[in-house]
């Protein structure tokens, strides 16, 4: 089963597209993250996931079910930590906490679940008008966790999470999906979610440029080494002798310097088309683009 | 849950062995369950509440109404009015002090209400903490039913308490009580504020921002004291002169949308409620001459004058008509718990948040 699955999904404020067609499953029980440069359009994603906001054209499916018209059993069987939210000044944190129980209509161990995210129980006791963000950032996602969902949305969990709560965050996730729950969140940071998410999609204007796996992206990224040669002295016609050659996407020449952007395989291919083509090589170096490159390419306009 | 529960279930031992503390502790967590179970608004009413109680607000009306209704009983009664009746050995009943607790409570209560409702979802929607309550498994009629229903028991329960603080000051002194006028006057205050708690949150429901709710409830509420009555004395007098219209529809139509203001339909109701006939209660909501123009033209009564009784609508036997009766008069009332709900809810069941 399909824990998520956004079908040409289109939203437009106004005359402004927000989403632009987006097409995205998130399987039964994977870590998915939601990766893209602040006002991507992640948050108005999620908002049509939790039915806060109707999609233009498009369907919506969470667990199953239709985004719109079985929200509240969606929301049900789902945890979620929104983004620019607000807690009850007056209710303290327990309450809050006993509040989502009846809810949710589950018996939670609330001295567990505060000591999971990291909550002090003495703070717990105090009206929640005074926490930080980062302790309402904790509780709230310690209310996501009550009645074990089988979903948790988390729209940029991190934020306002010093290294430690950022690191708690990973491990709660790891557990959470380890339990059996699939767990999609969202971020702007490539770093959160390289470390714990089983695939990505990266989203990119209202659309998804990239959905992969860590492993495939990664492999994308590398697709992007740059190879740069230089050579004893200048040759003509190398563009089309380096060009032919499988894997490379592109070529320039300056003067004795030559840069190719090529797939990682073709590195020796290119040194030896060089070399045919009646070049020295005096010297060369590869750089391998990271996966923050890519990341970067991929949302800060056209590589 | 442990925070109602405390002295039921916290009792551990002792509390189980049945004793009456503990056995009232469980009922009302049965009662708290069932209603959970029965009710998927409950649980938002019950925050609603238990929020409002946490910020003192509850105490302070408590406090505002047993002032304005039982003070005035008091101060009358124990340094005026009281000795006076007694001195003709007259009997005073507690209506008359209910019918002025009345008009004072029409222009005070719709203004409380206002407060304590117009934020209710709008401030949520702004704050953000929206968003971790619709992500809970509520509908967004479960949001606007249980801030209508909570936010109405805040405004119900110390004007409740208010009427029963004066009638306890009324009592010991020689005063005749009402009992059935008693509790009618009260109910229909306490629908009162329901009213505008209604209105203050179907408003705070539909607007987008915190001004736009402040706007249009204190506009309504202008609206209804202000302009409304003119606009209702007027229509009549410019049917007949621009369109030609009987009489009888000229004052039928004033009547019907005076009532249709829910200060006036309450006002008319307690009047009833403190015994007057349902004629005599419509006939008043004007003054002057103009009491004989509607019990003649529009509830086709006659008046009368006495020396005791004041102006009254006697009725020629047909009777109040259907539409002046006081259940009319009720429906036309509780409609606007209803309607303003109903539109607030369908414009913020179709917002984005």
């Amino acid at each position: 089963m399909t824990a998520i699955e956004l079908d040409g999904v289109r939203k437009e404020f106004g005359d402004v597209a927000a989403l632009r067609g987006v097409d995205m499953t998130v399987e039964d029980g994977e870590v998915f993250g939601f990766l893209g440069p602040n006002g991507a359009g992640k948050t108005t994603t999620i908002d049509i996931l939790l039915d806060f906001v109707r999609p233009s054209s498009g369907t919506a499916t969470v667990l199953g079910m239709d985004a719109q018209a079985d929200s509240r059993a969606i929301r049900e069987r789902t945890g979620v930590l929104p983004e620019g939210f607000d807690i009850y000044d007056r209710l303290t944190g327990r309450q809050h906490i006993e509040f989502v129980a009846e809810a949710k209509d589950a018996d939670p161990d609330a001295d567990a679940l505060l000591d999971r995210v990291g909550l002090d129980h003495e703070d717990a006791t105090r009206k929640a008008g005074g926490y930080s963000k980062g302790m309402k950032q904790r509780l709230v996602l310690a209310m996501a966790l009550i009645g074990d969902p089988d979903l948790l949305i988390l729209d940029e969990p991190s934020t306002g999470l010093d290294p430690n709560g950022a690191r708690r965050m990973r491990e709660i996730v790891r557990e959470e999906r380890e339990r059996g729950a699939t767990v999609f969140f969202s971020s702007h940071i490539l770093g959160q979610v390289e470390a714990v998410c089983d695939r990505v999609a990266i989203l990119q204007d209202g659309e998804v440029v990239a959905i992969d796996d860590i492993d495939g992206l990664r492999e994308a990224a590398e697709a992007g080494t740059t190879l740069t040669v230089e050579l004893a002295s200048p040759v003509d016609d190398l563009e089309d002798a380096v060009g032919g050659v499988a894997g490379v996407e592109s070529v320039a020449v300056d003067g004795s310097t030559v840069t190719v952007g090529c797939a990682e395989d073709a590195k020796m291919d290119v040194l030896s088309a060089i070399e045919d083509a009646g070049g020295t090589v005096e010297n060369f170096e590869t750089e391998a683009a990271s996966l923050d490159d890519l990341f970067a390419a991929y949302t800060e306009g056209e590589s | 849950m442990s925070d109602d529960g405390a002295s039921g279930s916290d009792g551990g031992g002792t509390g189980r062995s049945g004793s009456s503390g503990g056995g009232m502790g469980e009922d009302i967590q049965r009662v708290d369950a069932a209603l959970r179970e029965q009710f998927s608004w409950y649980v938002v009413a019950k925050k609603e509440f238990k929020d409002t109680v946490r910020s003192k607000l509850l105490w302070l009306l408590s406090a505002i109404f047993v002032i304005v209704f039982a003070l005035p009983a008091f101060l009358g009664l124990y340094f005026g009015l009281g000795q006076i009746a007694q001195q003709q050995g007259a009997t005073l009943t507690t209506d008359a002090f209910f019918g002025s607790a009345a008009r004072l409570g029409s222009a005070l209560i719709p203004l409380v209400a206002i407060v304590v409702g117009y934020a209710s979802i709008v401030g949520e929607r702004k704050s953000g903490s929206l968003k971790v309550l619709l992500s809970l498994p509520f509908s967004r009629g479960d949001v606007v039913v249980g801030k209508v229903i909570g936010r109405s028991a805040v405004v119900a329960i110390p004007i409740l308490i208010g009427f029963l603080v004066s009638v306890a000051v009324l009592l010991p002194a020689n005063v005749a009580l009402n009992a059935v006028g008693f509790v009618l006057a009260a109910l229909l205050t306490a629908l009162l504020g329901v009213v505008f708690v209604s209105l203050a949150v179907g408003i705070s429901a539909a607007a987008r921002t915190g001004r736009r709710a402040i706007v249009g409830t204190v506009g309504i509420y202008v609206y209804f004291f202000l302009f409304w009555n003119s606009f209702a004395n007027s229509i009549g007098g410019l049917l007949g002169e621009y369109l030609n219209v009987t009489a009888g529809t000229a004052a039928t139509t004033s009547l019907f949308v005076k009532l249709v203001n829910p200060t006036q339909s309450y006002q008319t109701l307690v009047d009833a409620a403190l015994g007057n006939s349902a004629l005599t209660a419509r006939a008043t909501m004007f003054q002057g001459l103009r009491i004989a123009g509607i019990c003649e033209q529009a509830l086709g009564g006659n008046v009368s004058m006495s020396q005791g009784a004041g102006i009254s609508c006697q009725s020629t036997g047909a009777g109040v008509p259907f539409y002046f009766s006081n259940v009319a008069v009720l429906v036309y009332f509780l409609l606007w718990i209803v309607v303003p709900v109903a539109l607030g809810y369908r414009l913020f069941d179709g917002a984005d948040l």
